[in-house]
């Protein structure tokens, strides 16, 4: 068993998912140990509880389990994959929740902050993560601002445009140009964008 | 709400890889995007860019027994007291090498080798996965060699002294050879492949016999060769055989 584990270990991720497609529970366990931490990570970005962020990071992996045929690695890879379905069930059920989060969210959005990126300010521990982060601290804050709401909090572009009194056209255009400094610091690099 | 087009896809675009569009409007644009196809891979591209944002949230470690719950529904949910390796073989099955079951499982068996050994770029550390799958799986094979029909069995004096040593071929025309019940072979003698077309034998593989049964890809092509065999060459191997060989299959 323990020699199947290690087996397990040197697959890459394409190929696990392959197996957890048959139903292996082995595969599917080496794949939750290499990217539970991310997904839960990126769970509580969004749910900003502990007990919620649980719920969604296990409500994704069994979305995993039962859906791993639908994967197509040609649209990118199986951490990718994994993240936004993470982030797709966190969507939907943060839109689903008529929640005191969003409204405090709502206050904390009206009022200026000295450091608009303060939600990535901690210290990121590994390249990818690095990178990520340094892309984004290339954005004005305003730009910043808007994709966080769109991204972590589920506003729609026009919930964001009510909830910071802009408007619609320069929320889209706010999101187009951040998506587009954020490329261009990849291309910048001669680096591509990780998928 | 306006009617989707070119121009208001573009509008719509970037907030809808970052899930930013309400529900209307993220179908609306969904079934424009199905209709023109040719506009997915920049829809994928931009939205690579979006998930990236799914990397940057400071790291958070989720309780063990969340892995401990998620676990137990799919074990719960899993194949009951159904080998890894039979649901390989499954997974074969879907990817159209309808061979039937046992055939399935046979090459269920060597694919879960090979997509080892995709992996690993040591041969020999190849070898040993390899061996401890086969030691794992020998009833399997056992049946399975009994009703399949998609591999080859290789003759030869070896073969008459009980070794049981057999070609399979694999997708993407990946071959591999299994080979149980060997006869040991000195510390300085080594087993070689030879996949032979006309005169000319090209090496196509080492490896040690194992009393536990080996599993060895094949490294060429045998798609236009007459013969596959083995031979005892000196550790290392031979630019061309030295010695008869002692496992055959005329192709």
């Amino acid at each position: 068993m323990a020699e199947r584990g290690r087996q397990y270990l040197v697959l890459a991720d394409e190929d696990l998912i392959s197996l957890v497609e048959v139903a292996d529970a082995e595969a599917f366990a080496t794949l939750y140990d290499r990217h539970s931490r991310a997904a839960f990570s990126l769970a509580y970005r969004m749910m900003g509880e502990r007990q919620a962020s649980e719920d969604l990071a296990q409500d994704a992996f069994l979305k995993v389990w039962r859906g791993a045929s639908s994967y197509r690695a040609d649209r990118g890879s199986v951490r990718t994959w994994i993240l936004s379905i993470v982030h797709n069930r966190g969507i939907d059920q943060i839109r689903s929740q008529a929640s005191r989060r969003r409204t405090q969210e709502k206050i904390e959005a009206s009022a200026p902050r000295s450091q608009p990126s303060e939600a990535f300010a901690q210290i990121l521990r590994n390249s990818q993560r690095d990178q990520v982060r340094e892309a984004l601290d290339t954005l004005p804050p305003e730009q910043l601002k808007i994709l966080e709401l769109a991204y972590f909090s589920g506003y729609t572009h026009v919930e964001i445009s009510d909830l910071l009194g802009l408007p619609l056209g320069t929320v889209k255009g706010r999101m187009r140009l951040g998506l587009k400094k954020i490329r261009d610091y990849f291309e910048s690099r001669d680096a591509a964008v990780p998928r | 709400m306006s009617e989707m087009n070119n121009e208001r896809f573009d509008d719509l675009k970037d907030a809808y890889v970052l899930g930013a569009l309400p529900e209307e409007e993220r179908l609306s644009f969904e079934e424009y995007l199905a209709a023109h196809p040719e506009r997915q891979a920049e829809v994928d591209e931009l939205g690579a860019v979006a998930g990236l944002l799914a990397f940057s949230p400071p790291e958070q470690e989720p309780s063990p027994e969340l892995r401990s719950r998620v676990m137990e529904v799919v074990e719960a949910r899993r194949v009951g007291g159904r080998s890894t390796f039979a649901r390989v073989g499954d997974y074969l099955s879907f990817r159209s090498l309808a061979l039937g079951a046992a055939a399935l499982l046979v090459i269920g068996l060597l694919s879960w080798n090979v997509l080892l050994l995709d992996q690993v770029q040591d041969l020999q550390g190849q070898v040993e996965n390899a061996q401890g799958q086969v030691k794992d799986l020998q009833s399997e094979l056992e049946v399975a060699r009994a009703q399949q029909s998609q591999t080859i069995k290789l003759k030869g004096s070896w073969a008459e002294q009980g070794a049981i040593a057999e070609v399979a071929s694999m997708k993407k025309n990946q071959i591999i050879l299994v080979a149980r019940n060997m006869p040991s072979v000195p510390e300085d003698k080594t087993c070689q492949i030879w996949v032979i077309k006309g005169d000319v034998p090209k090496s196509s593989g080492l490896f040690q016999p194992d009393e536990n049964g080996t599993a060895t890809p094949i490294s060429n092509s045998i798609r236009k060769a007459d013969v596959i065999a083995v031979t005892v060459e000196p550790a290392g191997g031979s630019e061309q055989p030295t010695s008869d060989p002692v496992l055959l299959a005329e192709l």
